[in-house]
């Protein structure tokens, strides 16, 4: 097994793919506007006509390397590349106003690196495991799992819980359209011939993500951005190294964790692991003032997230983050069904992702410290030119799924729509969480009430399904009660 | 954001019912298994819950923590029009082929958002659409000859 997975990752086509996913993952990255989920919906068309295991692996490595490639801009022009290294800004721009970006620079790419290894070691220990628990639920556990998955949204829905729930709410009515998998009774499909096998959730992903985040930059599209630093002496210095090996592991622990929880992204991963370093720090007013721990600890914590995302991903098709809904959709692709069955049944493509996942963490590494010039370069590119490519790539993306124009429809209906959410203040990722756990929900809802003949008490009838109770009681009421202390203490 | 807000919580509210009086129709529980329309009504009455909190929450917010949202300046102008292009651009794409209509639309974008000589927005445009064409048609074999032209 062990050779076979080897012989599969270490051939020049596949190790190739990565480096070119990376290389890409880090240049989508570097340009401030594109999102690491933006990338990999935009890799995504290409991966259509490749195997499964050079397809992923691809957007695999444009998910490291654009998690990782934020933090060029975020560093150099104070502009976070990706939302992910909005908090290495707070240091890493200090450094650049005293003629140390390169110095950043090498801080960041190695922390990235060391923080995307504990979380693909964390991936490869616990997945397996996690998906042995997950081959003993039934149609009650997995209702219930995708509820606790569902009542996250009220931890991500950044300031108002009510829009939150809105928009999740959005995605799981879009998931309701098209023929019911139980009855077979066509719903919301307004006789168009198009719905009937449901949303097509990519081009919905593509508008939200892409094509939303296009229409973003066109408010700027006339200031560009200008890079006048000069980048020199990249290797970390020997106290810089000191910093990382303290920092870098526990961020990447803290980021992993973070990636576990269905919905939380690279962005908290990065500010948790900040957090905690400033809080941990002997010198917590040096924050933000330019120090090694305040690039080590958010880079580390945001590319640890990458490989936690995986973990409840593969293991029962729970997307940790936006970019693993992505994947979710590439397998599906690809014809495989994210879940525990895909460790039993495509053993291979499993562990050829995980060391995959660290071939790219070591790429990007290798492309981070010699290339970071040319990196910066893609600071260059102008958005002028760069931004109607994009809206090209996005319209034949979602074209190529089904090659059918109704989803390039669908995708520029809700690039408009994801649009002025952003303009509302509206999170779009509650939406994605809605449109993938919504049918899980609701078929295994009413399985389990076929299985029981309609008796709700099968949802209460083992430890898992308890234990999925708790968390989810412990997720909605946790943040409520939280606040009811924190008002009273005030008081 | 007060006005955003209300608009979001009225158009909310108006998806909710008319997912309610849509799924209504759809047949009933068997058997203690609920029908086909049991958790689109759930989820719209939790759409519509959420929509009437937002608005009941943006009536209470003080006015000094109310911030404009800008939706007519000329950067968001800029916005509409290139949304204006996109939908036109989409809507013809089928109907001439991939190749003239993607040039062409390139072309007016760059040439509108960079103000580059013609000659180099042409350029541009040409060579990023005959390869985006040849990746995905060749390479990819996705179906890219359709339309009256190409």
């Amino acid at each position: 097994m062990l050779v076979e997975v080897l012989t599969a990752v270490f051939n020049l086509q596949i190790v190739f793919f990565i480096i070119l996913g990376v290389f890409t993952g880090i240049c989508i990255g570097a340009l401030p506007g594109l999102t690491a989920t933006m990338g990999v919906a935009l890799v995504l068309p290409l991966t259509f006509g490749m195997d499964a295991i050079p397809g992923i692996l691809l957007l695999i490595g444009v998910y490291v390397g654009a998690i990782y490639g934020g933090s060029i801009s975020a560093i150099l022009l104070r502009t976070p590349g990706t939302p992910a290294a909005a908090a290495t800004v707070l240091d890493g721009y200090e450094f650049s106003k005293r003629g140390e970006s390169g110095r950043a620079m090498g801080i960041s790419t190695v922390s990235s690196f060391v923080g995307g290894v504990v979380s693909v070691i964390a991936l490869w220990l616990i997945s397996p495991q996690l998906a042995k628990l997950a081959l003993r639920f039934s149609a009650p556990e997995f209702f219930l799992l995708a509820v606790f998955g569902l009542s996250i949204i009220a931890s991500i829905s950044g300031n108002s819980l009510a829009k939150g729930v809105l928009c999740g709410a959005l995605g799981i009515t879009l998931s309701f359209i098209g023929i019911d998998s139980i009855t077979g009774y066509p719903r919301f499909v307004f006789n168009n011939i198009n719905l009937l096998s449901g949303m097509s959730f990519i081009p919905v992903m593509i508008g939200l993500f892409a094509m939303s985040q296009a229409f973003t930059t066109i408010e700027t599209i006339f200031t560009p951005d200008q890079v006048t630093q000069k980048i020199t002496k990249v290797w970390p210095t020997k106290s810089d190294w000191k910093v990382i090996w303290r920092q870098a592991p526990i961020s990447g622990v803290i980021g992993t964790i973070i990636g576990i929880v269905p919905g939380a992204g690279a962005e908290i991963g990065a500010f948790v692991s900040y957090g905690q370093a400033k809080r941990t720090s002997g010198h917590p007013e040096l924050f933000g003032t330019g120090i090694p721990d305040g690039i080590a600890a958010p880079e580390a914590g945001n590319n640890g997230v990458t490989g936690g995302a995986l973990i409840p991903m593969l293991t029962m098709g729970v997307p940790g983050d936006a970019v693993a809904a992505i994947l979710i959709g590439a397998l599906t692709v690809q014809g495989l069904q994210p879940g525990p069955l895909l460790f039993t049944e495509h053993t291979m493509l499993v562990y050829s992702i995980f060391l995959g996942m660290f071939v790219a963490n070591v790429a990007m590494l290798v492309l981070g410290l010699s290339s970071l010039k040319l990196f910066v370069k893609v600071l260059s590119v102008p958005k002028a030119i760069l931004t109607p490519m994009i809206f090209v790539l996005c319209v034949v993306g979602s074209y190529a799924i089904n090659t059918n124009f109704f989803d390039v429809g669908v995708m520029l209906v809700f690039g408009i729509i994801g649009y002025f959410m952003q303009k509302a203040d509206i999170s779009v990722s509650p939406a994605v969480l809605g449109l993938i756990l919504g049918p899980m929900a609701e078929s295994n809802f009413r399985r389990a009430l076929l299985m029981s003949e309609g008796s709700y008490t099968i949802f209460l009838s083992s430890p898992i399904a308890w234990t999925f109770v708790v968390l989810t009681l412990f997720t909605l009421l946790g943040p409520i009660v939280g606040d009811m202390v924190r008002k009273k203490r005030q008081a | 954001m007060k006005k955003a807000n209300f608009i979001v919580s009225g158009v909310f509210s108006t998806f909710s019912l008319v997912v309610i009086f849509i799924a209504k129709g759809y047949p009933p529980s068997n058997h203690g298994v609920p029908g086909p329309g049991m958790f689109p009504i759930i989820i719209a009455l939790l759409t519509l819950l959420s929509a009437i909190v937002l608005f009941v929450k943006t009536l209470r917010m003080p006015a000094a923590s109310d911030v404009t949202i800008d939706l007519k300046s000329r950067a968001i102008l800029n916005v509409y029009v290139t949304m204006g292009g996109l939908i036109l651009y989409i809507a013809i794409l089928p109907l001439i082929g991939f190749v003239t209509t993607t040039a062409v639309m390139l072309t007016l974008y760059i040439r509108w958002f960079s103000r580059r000589p013609w000659w180099k927005c042409i350029l541009i445009a040409l060579l990023f659409t005959v390869g985006i064409f040849v990746l995905f048609g060749t390479v990819l074999n996705v179906p890219m000859r359709f339309g009256l032209i190409l």
